[in-house]
């Protein structure tokens, strides 16, 4: 199997701030990796960096063969991302959200629009500044599946979302894994890890280290948060 | 980068009509009301235009404001200068920074256009809607002067227009590339600039030392009085607006494409 993401000795700071260190690492084709960490630690930071919004000063990152740098936008035509935010324009309705995005790339997405709102419950007819954070997050689920990318890049996606919403989540994950779609799921849930992902690492204060096995127990899983705030 | 265009403009079309229509509106009042005043106005006109400096700064030494066509050039010269001016630092110190302030960039940027092709679409969208509130208010001061059965000086009135819309260009270019500098609102900045260099031209009409650093500024070559009266524009004004104009634009591309987003 070929690599969806590899990063190289990836360096981020912030003036005088730490972002990442070093981060190495391959996540390949056609899996769920876990991505963990407590807050601060740099998933984001990698995820940011990933998808071109922040400007690395070290390392190199390839996303589905190509340099995120040089080839940013060919990259972002097979990527899905949900931010942890999931925020849009607050005057939009949710359909006009929707399509805006499948417009921006080019393409007539409204059937699979179709059949994940009709999934995720996603009431089209609403305005943005209507909605809860976890219906934003529906929509963003939504924005982020209807063009069936090849790689998923999901930041804490469940928070907000109901038991019932989280559950036909990832059984959309696994059915468009199961396609041949890669997905990196970044989460504080480690239930979440244990249950659907192959691979998972846990950054922690800007370094990254990749787990033998994404089955682990509570106890090592909270030395990584503990030790963080000694 | 059509949709980002066509969903900019969507967004700002309220905003647009708004002041298109308060600030084309106001004209069009100040229009109307010369025919109530105008049996007073000559005696108006021979004390404003007696009044040194402050007869020059407001160009009422050289019209007089007891045509239409002077009250024109003072009166509504003023109103449209500020509000167009307003109207543009609005619209361009925020059409970049808001997608971090509203946490929407993370959405746009993640799909597949580049930076560059973004601030394309909005730089876009501030020219199409400077060009429709400059047509709005055009067309709204010349229904008043129909409604006065006036003839429109039609070459003065066009060239009066054509320059404010520079001067709006050039205000909306420096707030473009405040904008890009970061994902905060900085629409106090903008309106404030507006301000400051209006004041700066009023000054530089009084004071006498000052006259000679006029061009400098974004109202010195737009001043209704000057080209009403058939004064030569000052070609190193124009050449200097242009200038800070595509500055303004250039630096936004680049310092937007080599930082960092906000989340």
């Amino acid at each position: 199997m070929a690599n969806a993401i590899e990063i190289r000795n990836l360096t981020k700071s912030y003036g005088k701030n730490r972002g990442v260190i070093d981060v190495t690492l391959d996540i390949k084709e056609g899996e769920i990796f876990g991505f963990l960490g407590p807050n601060g630690a740099g998933k984001s930071t990698t995820i940011r960096s990933i998808l071109g919004f922040l400007k690395f000063s070290e390392g190199s990152i390839r996303v589905l063969g190509y340099d995120s740098v040089k080839d940013h936008e060919r990259i972002l035509e097979n990527v899905g991302y949900m931010p942890s935010e999931a925020w849009f324009y607050g005057a939009m309705k949710v359909a006009d959200v929707i399509k805006y995005a499948a417009d921006v790339r080019g393409l007539d997405c409204s059937e699979e629009a179709g059949k994940l709102c009709e999934r995720l419950k996603v009431d089209t007819g609403k305005r943005i500044k209507e909605l809860s954070l976890g219906n934003r997050k529906k929509v963003s689920i939504v924005c982020a599946m209807q063009h069936k990318p090849s790689l998923f890049i999901f930041d804490e996606p469940t928070g907000g979302l109901d038991p019932l919403m989280q559950k036909n989540f990832f059984e959309l994950i696994e059915e468009y894994v199961s396609e041949g779609a890669t997905c990196l799921l970044s989460t504080h849930v480690l239930s979440e890890v244990n249950k659907y992902c192959k691979n998972a690492a846990i950054m922690r204060e800007g370094r990254l280290t990749v787990l033998d096995s994404p089955k682990i127990d509570d106890d090592t899983f909270l030395k990584f948060y503990e030790e963080e705030t000694l | 980068m059509i949709s980002v265009f066509l969903k900019e403009m969507k967004l700002n079309t309220k905003n647009l009509l708004i002041w298109s229509l308060t600030v084309g509106g106001l004209g069009l009042a100040c229009i109307l009301l010369y025919q109530s005043m105008q049996g007073d106005m000559k005696e108006m006109a021979d004390a404003f235009s007696n009044m040194g400096a402050f007869s020059d700064a407001f160009g009422m030494s050289t019209l007089s404001i007891a045509t239409l066509k002077g009250y024109f050039a003072t009166e509504v010269g003023t109103v449209h200068g500020l509000g167009s001016g307003m109207f543009a630092a609005i619209i361009a110190i925020g059409i970049i920074s808001k997608e971090e302030e509203g946490h929407t960039g993370e959405f746009l940027f993640s799909l597949p256009v580049s930076r560059t092709k973004v601030l394309a679409a909005k730089g876009l969208c501030i020219s199409v809607m400077l060009l429709v509130f400059t047509l709005i208010c055009g067309i709204l001061y010349a229904i008043g002067f129909v409604m006065l059965s006036e003839e429109i000086p039609t070459g003065e009135f066009v060239t009066f227009m054509l320059r404010q819309l520079l001067m709006n260009a050039e205000i909306a270019g420096i707030c473009f590339a405040i904008s890009s500098l970061s994902g905060k609102n900085r629409m106090g900045t903008g309106l404030g600039l507006a301000m400051i260099f209006y004041v700066y031209d009023l000054i530089g009409r009084v004071v006498p030392d000052m006259k000679d650093y006029l061009y400098l500024g974004p109202y010195s070559y737009a001043n209704a009085s000057e080209i009403f009266s058939g004064e030569k524009v000052s070609v190193s004004a124009v050449i200097i607006a242009l200038i800070i104009t595509v500055s303004g634009v250039i630096f936004a591309f680049v310092r937007y494409n080599k930082r960092d987003l906000a989340s």
